[in-house]
């Protein structure tokens, strides 16, 4: 590795790989260096050499995601924490850019400042990176009312894993300037390239954000007022259920936001309720970090998808698996669930019976290691077919190493 | 001149579609010579209408065996020349792929073909409370495939998004005429790589989508709207400035300048604007009933604050239509100024509107054009409409470099050359002005993903390797 030195400036050689964080990448064997750089020219020139020397790159943001490293072969971990700090924000236009690197609540702060905010909310977010966000492309349930993470990301400097910069989008809502590439780097998880830079959209912080809960005796009774909810002439910011809310003693609960001025939101409340024959409790002190998170530590996390109206089905597969936490977001149709090892023979069938629906079940299983990117979703053959291509237009090389889950 | 197709591959087009659905009759093709962007004109060799996916996949199967350029058309209303023949291709028509195949209100998903008309979604879905909320201006007859393939935006998109937040999910003919599924209800965008995200906006380049499946939103209870009026642009845009700031989020936010009232006032849409008025804004919330009137009043007080002259507030739906009716109506009432119209597109950070306005009006001034414009303020995205007559070659010549300098004013304040109507034949030389040449490489690079030989509509978005940085009106 000693011509890294050569290519990099000396600030951008970090720790010494021996002396590297076992959190930071755990249960990996060791990189053979590690690279801190400050810039994206520092980032393409690491790129360019990368694929030229045959070398792999694995990105860590925060760290939060990493997957462990086998196998055979060279690489070297890129941390991108030196691309962070905010570089405009144009509170007026509500547009807010910054280093790929900066946490997350550094950007969350800034937007308050001027009662703005971002409103995706997957878990754990105050730990993250924003690149690492947008590399992982999880939205959170504030997509009812808000759009998917990726209608957030307006633009995004990138670097392709042979050491390309591209400017992909802009600072402006409407752009239609050549074809959507940035649609396909958000959620790629680092396997089209390196993200040095995102331009946010901003939203003013909504006057009154209410939290109503209503608790039940099992998620999938909750399951059905939740269906209701997802059909109601309102739409709430969010609606989840989680099988453990502490504002509820620990019992399941469904829990709806509602964002707007207080005439609205109160005559939302009134309308929610009329549809779906309830009444909602009202609780402020409803921790929206501990519903956003529920089931998102554990051996094994499951993220299971399907139409909504199917997912009594999920829910009754995913049961198989006994597990130990469990959100269901019914209006984006979505199931995360923490859960113990289970045997593959086990994870087909949930698999199966959830794909009998039209659904898909996806694995984060760090303890599991390549399995788990085995168990994973499985593009159609035609999907495959482009995934692979567009994996060799932004990385010919093939050295961006993505985190596989 | 255009070369007719073969006999015996007119025959296999025909058995696969129908006799009547493959157009070869110079006569029957003249419609099919341009779409919106009527100064560009060419004659395809065919047209071919089929029926269904298995009908497109056929004949772009029979199209690409014999290595002939395919363009893909919906209602041709597009006006960017997206769906320009070439003179070499065929032109693949979804006219008759007009069903609107599924509507689950429960999960708020409908499944379409590409041709059926934006509008007639709505219709369909309104009985279950539901509606499909991009709202392009031609939506009473543009189609799903045509705003797919151009990621449409509309009026409502200020609050609700454009296109590409509402396709869940495609079933695309590929060249080769192979069928894949991407994304689709019941799966993550967050699941593997977003090729739902990237096909939407890829202007017929990629392939045909000819099953498109959107999410629907619940009808909005109330809707009020405002029309205010003022005596200078600058003044209409410090309004919108004002109102975003304040954190409204009015689902419409569109302007009309002192030109365009004139125009509409003089022409059989006169909707009431005062001639003598700077700019007309018109505002729109919708919602819940009972707050809306407390936004209408907030917004109210910023135009008043701004400087409006007065602000006028519709009390019934026949009043609303009214208020909108200059905006509507406006690119209608400029045929009755000059024969021919280019529409604009452009966006700029919303904040630089007035200084942009304001030399997009010297522009006006130094060229002796004159330059009409109605936009999407609230968010950023102008349509500066330059009329004159195409018979006159040096007018010509005026619009071209007029143009170009409005596109490069844009990009220079952190704009772009277009927001909503797509690149197209029209906007391709501009291309260098947001976009490098590694970039436009990667471009062509992704495009070859989808399609390697580049026989789905070549010469649209993507400058060729050597072309000259010149294009606009005329271009070719």
């Amino acid at each position: 590795m000693e011509s890294l030195a050569t290519i990099l400036p000396a600030s951008a050689m970090a720790e010494e790989p021996k002396d590297m964080p076992d959190a930071d990448l755990p249960g990996s064997r060791r990189p053979d260096a590690v690279v801190r750089p400050g810039a994206t020219e520092d980032v393409a020139a690491l790129m360019e050499w990368a694929t030229r020397e045959g070398v792999g790159v694995l990105p860590i943001g925060s760290g939060r995601r990493a997957h462990p490293v086998r196998g055979d072969g060279r690489f070297v971990v890129l941390r991108t924490d030196g691309l962070a700090g905010l570089e405009t924000y144009e509170a007026a236009d509500l547009t807010l850019s910054a280093g790929a690197g900066t946490p997350f609540g550094t950007v969350a702060a800034a937007l308050a400042e001027n009662a703005q905010w971002a409103p995706f909310d997957p878990p754990r977010i105050d730990q993250r990176s924003l690149g690492g966000l947008v590399a992982n492309g999880l939205s959170g349930p504030l997509h009812m009312g808000y759009g998917e993470l990726r209608n957030h990301v307006l633009g995004l400097t990138v670097v392709t894993g042979d050491g390309r910069t591209l400017r992909l989008g802009g600072r402006v809502v409407k752009n239609v300037a050549g074809f959507d590439l940035l649609k396909a780097v958000v959620g790629s998880r680092g396997s089209l390239a390196i993200i040095t830079s995102v331009v946010l959209r901003a939203f003013p912080v909504p006057p009154v954000d209410r939290t109503l809960y209503v608790e039940g005796a099992t998620v999938g009774e909750l399951l059905k007022h939740a269906l209701e909810v997802g059909t109601a002439p309102v739409l709430p910011a969010s609606s989840v259920i989680v099988d453990a809310l502490a504002a509820a003693g620990g019992r399941p609960a469904l829990v709806v936001r509602l964002h707007g001025a207080e005439a609205t939101v109160a005559a939302d409340q009134r309308r929610l309720e009329e549809h779906v024959g309830l009444t909602f409790r009202v609780d402020s002190g409803v921790d929206h970090a501990g519903v956003r998170d529920h089931a998102s530590l554990g051996d094994v996390l499951l993220a299971a998808s399907a139409r909504p109206s199917r997912l009594g089905a999920v829910l009754d597969a995913l049961d198989a698996l006994t597990p130990t936490a469990l959100s269901v977001d019914s209006y984006g149709g979505r199931v995360r669930a923490a859960s113990a090892v289970p045997t593959g023979e086990v994870i087909d069938s949930v698999r199966s019976r959830i794909e009998d629906v039209g659904g898909a079940l996806r694995l984060f299983a760090p303890s599991m290691d390549g399995r788990a990117a085995e168990l994973s979703t499985r593009p159609r053959p035609g999907e495959q077919a482009l995934v692979e291509g567009l994996r060799s237009a932004f990385d010919p090389g093939g050295v961006l190493w993505p985190a596989r889950f | 001149m255009t070369e007719p197709l073969p006999a015996a591959l007119v025959r296999q087009l025909r058995s696969t579609v129908g006799d009547d659905h493959v157009i070869t009759d110079p006569n029957r093709l003249l419609v099919y010579e341009s779409d919106g962007l009527s100064a560009y004109r060419v004659r395809p060799r065919a047209v071919v209408l089929p029926a269904s996916t298995e009908e497109v996949a056929e004949v772009v199967r029979v199209l690409h065996a014999a290595e002939i350029e395919i363009v893909p058309r919906g209602a041709g209303t597009g006006l960017s020349g997206g769906a320009l023949p070439t003179p070499d291709g065929v032109v693949v028509g979804t006219a008759r792929m007009n069903r609107v195949l599924e509507i689950d209100a429960r999960d708020r998903i409908a499944r379409v073909q590409p041709g059926v008309v934006n509008a007639r979604l709505t219709d369909a879905t309104r009985p279950h409370g539901l509606y499909y909320a991009p709202d392009p201006s031609s939506q009473s007859t543009c189609t799903l495939g045509g705003n797919v393939a151009e990621n449409s935006g509309g009026p409502h998109c200020l609050k609700y998004g454009v296109t590409t937040r509402y396709v869940t999910g495609l079933t695309v003919v590929l060249a080769g005429g192979e069928v894949v599924r991407l994304g689709g209800a019941g799966r993550e965008v967050a699941d593997g790589l977003d090729l739902v995200g990237l096909f939407v906006g890829s202007e017929g380049c990629f392939g045909i989508a000819t099953e498109i499946e959107v999410r629907l939103l619940p009808l909005a209870e109330g809707v009020r709207t405002l029309l205010g009026i003022f005596d200078t642009m600058e003044a209409a845009g410090h309004a919108v400035t004002s109102i975003i700031a304040s954190g409204l989020m009015p689902a419409a936010v569109e302007i009309v300048d002192k030109a365009t009232i004139r125009a509409v006032e003089a022409s059989v849409f006169a909707a009431g604007y005062p001639t003598d008025a700077g700019a007309a804004l018109v505002i729109e919330f919708d919602g819940t009933e009972e707050g809306l009137d407390a936004d209408a009043d907030r917004a109210e007080a910023c135009c008043l604050a701004a400087g409006a002259r007065e602000v006028r507030r519709a009390r019934s739906e026949e009043e609303r239509l009214g208020l909108w009716k200059g905006r509507k109506k406006a690119f209608g009432a400029m045929g009755r100024i000059a024969p021919d119209l280019l529409v604009q597109d452009a966006t700029v950070p919303r904040t630089r509107l007035p200084e942009v306005l304001a030399k997009i009006t010297e522009i006006g001034v130094r060229y002796d054009l004159q330059i009409a414009n109605v936009f999407h303020a609230g968010d950023g995205n102008l349509h500066p409409n330059l009329l004159f007559d195409r018979a006159d070659p040096d007018q010509m010549a005026r619009v071209e470099a007029a143009s170009h300098e409005i596109m490069s004013l844009c990009v220079d304040v952190g704009g772009t050359i277009t927001g909503e109507h797509g690149v197209g034949v029209d906007k391709r030389g501009y291309m260098t002005l947001v976009h490098n040449e590694v970039e436009l490489d990667m471009l062509r690079r992704v495009r070859r993903v989808f399609d390697a030989e580049g026989l789905f509509n070549p010469g649209k978005v993507i400058p060729d390797e050597e072309i000259d940085a010149v294009a606009g009106v005329g271009a070719s």
